[in-house]
């Protein structure tokens, strides 16, 4: 073999790991939390992770989402009570918020191991 | 390998012509190596990189660093790349790329042959090219075509240090001109 | 302006136009356009690469869900809005890659140093290519590389003056024509910008 020196081994190394951090990181599909909307004209989802703005029509009328800092909550809606609306700012996967008379349903879904602990605070 | 590397005949003088032909030679090897059938398409050997190996010890900073430049856009001329998004991801793979090898062949020559200098090389540009495309076109979704660019950048890399190896020690062109004023 | 760089010029005023372009009917009018001026310029269009770029922009893109869920694969779910927007994308890199294709075929020279460099570099290129047949052995490669490094080496300096010529001037219609594929192009981002086109994303 021609002269392999050590800084050679010592970047073959070095490149080995890398290349193995890529692997482990490609095998990583980590349940990011996602917002899942049910209406009536279909199931939409977006990643609760990017900021977002979405509307949705439904039999009253419209009634549209946004998502911002890793939070969701009905922005405007043309239901009457506006119960929605109210519900204010959820983030946690298993939150909901329902627009009953317009048919919308909005949930977060996702991984719940990535909460800290992992298991329910509330179990006890 | 002695060098006479009297900093008072430090050239600042670019051969152009000199440059020019090992430039010419980058795009001639991507010729080449385009028309080599490869069982996967996205396998690049990186063949147009050997003048770059090369001419870290033909070439002072000034000139390598021309050279460099010059392959990057004769590259998106002859592919006709020059104006889209892949001009920056060869621009960023062999600017790191030539960075590096620079550095370790200047300070690390007693450590490292030609053939770690490729791997550095290659490794280099494949981890800026693929935050490129992370940032431009992909997203985090980079990460999934990350291993078997990695893994395939690496075998190539180690295979084209070792023919670098050879052809510097075998070639008498080389020779040649390795006897003139270097800096390295 | 010289005629070898009118091309170059009007690839260049209109790459914001492409870059820019938010509306996905627009793109997609504006990677036809270019394409076909390409291909009427030389460049050959293959689907299949274009194609897998467009395929793997897209698939990357629905990593992150965007809107409304077309179906499920397992637990991945397509949704149409990422669809969308993996597809302007890879249109968008299509139409460049295809404009700067147009943009060469002129030839264009490069001002000022690093311009002559260039054309120097292409002159070896093309002394390289042209020699590289009459070498023979190919193998083994070495050597083969030697030799030719030694016979370009060895091209004369006046070999190069000869083909440098007097450059041409471009013309009322080369200007007039490249004006209209720049008023196109940016007709087309107007339009998507100001919503004539259909929005679907």
């Amino acid at each position: 073999m021609k002269q392999i020196r050590l800084g050679d081994i010592a970047i073959f190394i070095v490149s080995i790991a890398i290349i193995a951090f890529s692997l482990g990181r490609f095998t990583d599909f980590s349940g990011e939390p996602q917002v899942h909307v049910r209406t009536d004209g279909g199931e939409f989802i977006y990643d609760l992770g990017v900021d977002a703005f979405a509307t949705f029509n439904g039999p009253v009328g419209e009634t549209s989402i946004e998502i911002k800092d890793g939070k969701v909550h009905v922005h405007d809606s043309d239901c009457r009570n506006k119960v929605c609306i109210s519900a204010g700012w959820v983030s946690r996967v298993g939150d909901w918020i329902i627009c009953l008379p317009n048919n919308v349903f909005v949930l977060i879904e996702g991984a719940v191991a990535q909460e800290t602990g992992g298991v329910d605070d509330t179990a006890f | 390998m002695t060098r006479h590397s009297d900093s008072r005949l430090r050239s600042t003088v670019i051969r152009v012509e000199f440059v020019a032909l090992l430039a010419a030679l980058a795009l001639f090897l991507s010729t080449v190596e385009y028309l080599i059938p490869k069982p996967v398409p996205f396998m690049r050997i990186g063949l147009a990189n050997l003048p770059l190996i090369i001419g870290l010890g033909l070439l002072h900073e000034r000139e390598y660093l021309l050279l460099a430049l010059l392959k990057i856009l004769g590259q998106g001329l002859v592919t006709g790349t020059i104006f889209s998004y892949i001009i920056l991801f060869s621009f960023g793979g062999t600017v790191s790329s030539a960075f590096i090898m620079f550095l370790l062949y200047r300070y690390g020559r007693r450590y490292v042959s030609l053939v770690g200098i490729s791997i550095a090389g290659a490794m280099a540009s494949n981890i800026t090219q693929l935050q490129l495309s992370r940032v431009i076109l992909f997203g985090d979704a980079a990460r999934f075509i990350a291993p078997p660019f990695l893994m395939v950048g690496f075998a190539t890399s180690i295979v084209l240090g070792l023919f670098a190896e050879r052809f510097v020690s075998r070639s008498s062109w080389y020779a040649e001109h390795a006897q003139q004023e270097h800096l390295a | 302006m010289r005629a070898t760089n009118v091309k170059l010029f009007m690839g260049i005023i209109s790459l914001p136009a492409i870059l820019l372009q938010n509306n996905l009917i627009g793109i997609v009018l504006q990677t036809i356009y270019v394409i076909v001026l390409s291909v009427t310029s030389g460049r050959k269009f293959r689907v299949l690469p274009n194609l897998i770029l467009l395929f793997s922009v897209s698939s990357a893109h629905l990593l992150q869900p965007n809107g409304l869920l077309l179906f499920t694969i397992g637990s991945f779910s397509v949704t149409l809005g990422a669809l969308l927007l993996g597809a302007r994308k890879a249109l968008a890199l299509i139409a460049l890659l295809y404009l700067s294709h147009y943009m060469v075929t002129g030839k264009p020279q490069f001002p000022g140093r690093l311009g002559r460099l260039i054309s120097l570099q292409f002159f070896y290129f093309d002394a390289i290519t042209t020699k590289w047949r009459g070498i023979a052995p190919k193998r083994p490669f070495i050597l083969a590389i030697d030799k030719l490094l030694h016979t370009v080496s060895e091209q004369s300096a006046g070999d190069r003056q000869r083909s440098e010529s007097a450059p041409a001037m471009a013309s009322a219609i080369d200007l007039a024509r490249q004006g209209v594929h720049v008023v196109v192009l940016w007709g087309l981002f107007l339009a998507g910008s100001l919503h004539v086109l259909p929005v679907l994303i």
